[in-house]
Formats: structure tokens, C-alpha cells, sequence
């Protein structure tokens, strides 16, 4: 992660982790019909997405990257999804039909899931993992849960270079032999690569009660609520409340000297 | 100088059956560098894993004049630290900081205590301004001295080091003894495994020597020792080294990490 100095980088991680979990809860339970909502959450996360200093740019490509698997999977909802027939398409016995439902929920996921994503890159951009580790451990997320996440983000890309060096050894000796050979010696590494993590996860282990671990791994970094996170907490919250509960539309709805309050402002 | 670490008869058989130590007895200095040499597989790793309590042989194990026992366990582990062949497997926290910390928070030291032993730790073996670096992207020396790091800020009085040189090029060697040297002079005991027989040479005290029997042949001093080519030779510490001189061919003993002349 680099370092953008900004507002949300120097935010409490738990504050950080408590609103975008909040704001994606809130855009997960608003029905899709309510398309000015999904709107005022757009303006809500761009709003976030400012105080990160990062640039359209960069959350543009990392949202590039997610959205692929997102349409991969939504395509075939309108399909599938059984309702009022929008379009259908008959190739000799086959037919195929789009129903109105199933575009909904088609939006419903593309809508939900890219907003979600969007404030992911915000999130991930301006919180260092281990940061955001310690974030879940003080608020109280399952300890366990907390250090097999740990040990995954440290061990995962030791796997991977072994598994690489197992392939690489393989395909070293491998001269095109029968697909049902290659299988077998596939079976083997994975067998050779679980014995072994397990033999690792031993010295791991060992290590770590050598050094007097007893369940619990403590940590010097200790993070502390500034204003600035009560602040950002408050309006948050403040900004889901007002779209939640329709005060936006109440709001616009508000006549002043027979107008319409967004006309008068 | 007093004795700091006293070994007797131990035996150690892994689950399989396979012996893993036979009568292995030998005693420590305080302040005393002693290098265990041995091939590979001789149980010098084993040796250190059943001084740390890691795993149970039978015998009689002293360490700072505590039984080691299920109830002396933690005060041992408070006064003897060991670094591991492998840095991945010393390195289990996201960041060096967390991992060297994560010793002397467990001893139950406060914030400042902790950082002041994990910036010192951190100091000695040189890699200051890497506390937040994640250990993954270390390079292997790099990884070797964090790892000692890990150790170094529980302030131990006995420091057991298994192959510290393994894998490392030559500066990286150079800059791992210049630690050892620190640390001797700060009159830490250490015990040190390898084959690396430059090294020996370079900060034994005394030396131990395996035999593929898993069990001790001889113990002295690290002239005597490395100047007894018969038994190096014996114990798959030196092999026949073979040169060629033009048409000349001939052979002899070769100790590893020499300079010699012809």
C-alpha cells in the first residue's frame, strides 16, 4: 500500500472497517427500485473516495480488475430468474427468454457489488492488512478467525513458492507424457506440499511457544479514537440515516414560497 | 565462570522409532561459545529442540541452574532463546515489528519496554527503518538477522543459533559473524550448530563434535578439534578433495570454508 498521507489513512482502522461495513449493510437491505438511494450512496462513497487522496485512476483499475468476476457471474441471471417475459429468443427447439425480474436483479448485484468494490479499494488503499488485522482483534472479532487470516496473508506467497518449485521441478522432467501420468504426479505434489505446510505449521508453532505464546498474539501498535474518527463516524452515520429513512426525498419534497426546497436552493 | 548449561545422558527417539540422540552429556560455560558440529541428520537440531523443551528426551537437562521440567519450562524459555534454520518459520507475524515484539510482549513488558528492546534488537543486527516491512519481502540475510532480532529483544542470557550461516552469500556471512561477535562480547552464551567449519574457526570457544551415531565423539578446544584431521575426517566433517595441477592429479583432505594453498 502506499502512503497518500490523506484523512483516511490516518483513521482508527476499527473506524474504518465499522462505517464501510455499515454502509455496505445499508446498500445490501435498500431494494434496487429506489435507484436515487444507490445514487446518494455513490455521492456518499465518492465523498469517502476524496478524502483518500487516491487518484480516479487507481480505483478505476482496481475496480476493473473485480468487476469481470462480478458480470460473470450476474450474466446468467436473466436467464434463469422466472417472471414477466421482457424478450425471448427461439433457435430451432431451444428458447430463451429475459424476464423483467430477472434485469432487476441482474442490476441489483452490478449496482450493489460495484459500489461494495468501490469502497473496498478505498478501504484496502488506505489500511495496511496487518492494520486492519489489528482493527478485527479489538473489535472483538473471533481471535482464531483473526490469526488464521494472519497466517494466511504471511504464509500464503511462502505456498505459492513452493508449489511453484514443485511445478517448476515437474515440468523440468516432464517430456508429454499421458494426461492420466500427469494427474497422478499433480496428486503427489499437492500430497508433498500439504505434508509440508503441516510440518512447517510445526515449526511455526514451536517458535512461537519458544517466545512464551500463550493463545494470544499481542502487539506494541496501539491505535486510539481521535475527533477526526468521531467525526467521520458521525457522519457516516448521519449520511446513512438521512438516505435510509427517505429524509432526502422528504426533504425535496418541502415547498418554500410554493417551491420546491431544491429549486429554492 | 560459571556453568550455565549441563546435559546428561540424554536419549532421544523420534515417534517412528528412529534414534534421534544416544548418550549425549556434555556441559556450558556462562559467557562460552560452544559450536556443536556434526553432517547432516547427526541430531544437533534434535539436541536443541530437547534443550528448549520442545521435545521430551530422556535425561537429566540443566539450564541456569533450573531442572528442566514442565515447571521450570518458562523461565528457562525467559533466559534461553533460539533462532530457527529456517527464517520463515521465525517469522509468523505480518510485520518484523509485531515479530520482534512479539517476545518481549509475551514476557509482559510494557508499550515503551517493548519498543525500546525491539528498536535495540532491531539496531544490533542492523535493519532499522524495516519495523514495518513485511518479513515476505526480506531478502534471506535480511530475514537471517530479523530472526535473531526476534530472539535478541527477550534479552536472553543463552542464545542457541541452528545453521545461522546456511544459505548466505559471503558478505551476508561476514555481517553474521560481526553480530556473533557483539553478542559474545555482551557475554551472551552461545550455541551454535553447523557444518560450516569457517565458521567454527572463526567464534568457537569449544567445539562438540556428532558422530553419525547421534551421540558426541569429542569436545575440546577449536584448535585442537579442527587441527585433528582424522577426526573430521571420520565424521563426514572433511572428504577427499581432488585438484588437478596441469597433468598432475592428487588428492587430500579438504575441511569446508578453508583458504588453503598448494
Amino acid at each position: 500500500m502506499k502512503s497518500t498521507n490523506s484523512l483516511l489513512e490516518k483513521l482508527d482502522p476499527r473506524t474504518k472497517i465499522v462505517s464501510f461495513l455499515s454502509i455496505i449493510l445499508c446498500m445490501i437491505l435498500t431494494p434496487i427500485t429506489r435507484i436515487r438511494d444507490f445514487g446518494l450512496y455513490f455521492l456518499l462513497i465518492l465523498a469517502i473516495g476524496f478524502f483518500s487522496k487516491i487518484t480516479p485512476g487507481q480505483i478505476l483499475k482496481k475496480i476493473c480488475i473485480l468487476i469481470p468476476f462480478v458480470l460473470f457471474i450476474a450474466m446468467f441471471v436473466p436467464f434463469i430468474k422466472e417472471g414477466n417475459v421482457c424478450w425471448s429468443l427461439e433457435i430451432s427447439n431451444w428458447k430463451i427468454d429475459i424476464t423483467y425480474e430477472g434485469v432487476w436483479t441482474f442490476f441489483n448485484i452490478i449496482v450493489k457489488s460495484t459500489l461494495s468494490i468501490f469502497l473496498l479499494v478505498i478501504a484496502t488503499s488506505t489500511t495496511t492488512f496487518p492494520d486492519f488485522l489489528k482493527g478485527l482483534d479489538m473489535l472483538r472479532v473471533p481471535r482464531l478467525l483473526v490469526m488464521l487470516m494472519s497466517f494466511m496473508y504471511r504464509y500464503i506467497f511462502v505456498l505459492i513458492d513452493e508449489a511453484r518449485k514443485l511445478m517448476r521441478a515437474r515440468s523440468l522432467r516432464y517430456f508429454g507424457s499421458r494426461h492420466k501420468e500427469q494427474f497422478r504426479a499433480m496428486g503427489y505434489m499437492i500430497g508433498v506440499l500439504f505434508i509440508r505446510t503441516f510440518e512447517r505449521a510445526e515449526r511455526i508453532y514451536s517458535a512461537m511457544i519458544i517466545r512464551g505464546f500463550s493463545g494470544e498474539i499481542l502487539s506494541v501498535k496501539r491505535f486510539r479514537f481521535s475527533s477526526m474518527d468521531i467525526l467521520f463516524m458521525v457522519g457516516i452515520i448521519v449520511s446513512l440515516v438521512c438516505i435510509v429513512s427517505g429524509l432526502v426525498n422528504k426533504i425535496e419534497h418541502i415547498r418554500v414560497s410554493g417551491a420546491h426546497l431544491w429549486q429554492g436552493l | 565462570m560459571a556453568r550455565i548449561i549441563k546435559v546428561s545422558d540424554l536419549n532421544y527417539r523420534y515417534p517412528d522409532g528412529t534414534t534421534g540422540l544416544k548418550d549425549v552429556s556434555f556441559e556450558v560455560e556462562e559467557g562460552e561459545t560452544l559450536v556443536i558440529i556434526g553432517a547432516n541428520g547427526t541430531g544437533k537440531s534434535t539436541l536443541f529442540m530437547n534443550l528448549m523443551g520442545i521435545l521430551d528426551g530422556d535425561g537429566h537437562i540443566e539450564v541456569m541452574g533450573l531442572l528442566l521440567n514442565k515447571i521450570n519450562l518458562k523461565d528457562i524459555r525467559r533466559g534461553m532463546g533460539m533462532v530457527f534454520q529456517n527464517p520463515d518459520d521465525q517469522l509468523f507475524c505480518p510485520t518484523v515489528m509485531d515479530d520482534v515484539s512479539f517476545g518481549p510482549l509475551n514476557l509482559g513488558l510494557n508499550a515503551d519496554q517493548v519498543t525500546e528492546a525491539s528498536q535495540k534488537a532491531l539496531a544490533l543486527v542492523d535493519l532499522q527503518g524495516y519495523e514495518s516491512r513485511t518479513s515476505y519481502h526480506l531478502s534471506f540475510g535480511e530475514k537471517k538477522r530479523a530472526a535473531i532480532a526476534t530472539v535478541l529483544s527477550m534479552n536472553p542470557r543463552i542464545l542457541l543459533l541452528d545453521e545461522p550461516t546456511s544459505g548466505l552469500d559471503p558478505r551476508s556471512i561476514s555481517k553474521f559473524i560481526n553480530i556473533l561477535y557483539t553478542l559474545k562480547s555482551q557475554g551472551k552464551t552461545l550455541l551454535i550448530v553447523t557444518h560450516d567449519l569457517f565458521l567454527t574457526q572463526e567464534i568457537a570457544d569449544r567445539v562438540l563434535v556428532f558422530s553419525e551415531e547421534k551421540k558426541p565423539v569429542a569436545v575440546g578446544d577449536y584448535k585442537e578439534i579442527l587441527n585433528n584431521y582424522d577426526l573430521l575426517l571420520k565424521n563426514n566433517l572433511v572428504h577427499q578433495h581432488r585438484h588437478r595441477h596441469d597433468e598432475v592429479v592428487h588428492e587430500h583432505e579438504h575441511r569446508h570454508g578453508y583458504i588453503h594453498k598448494h
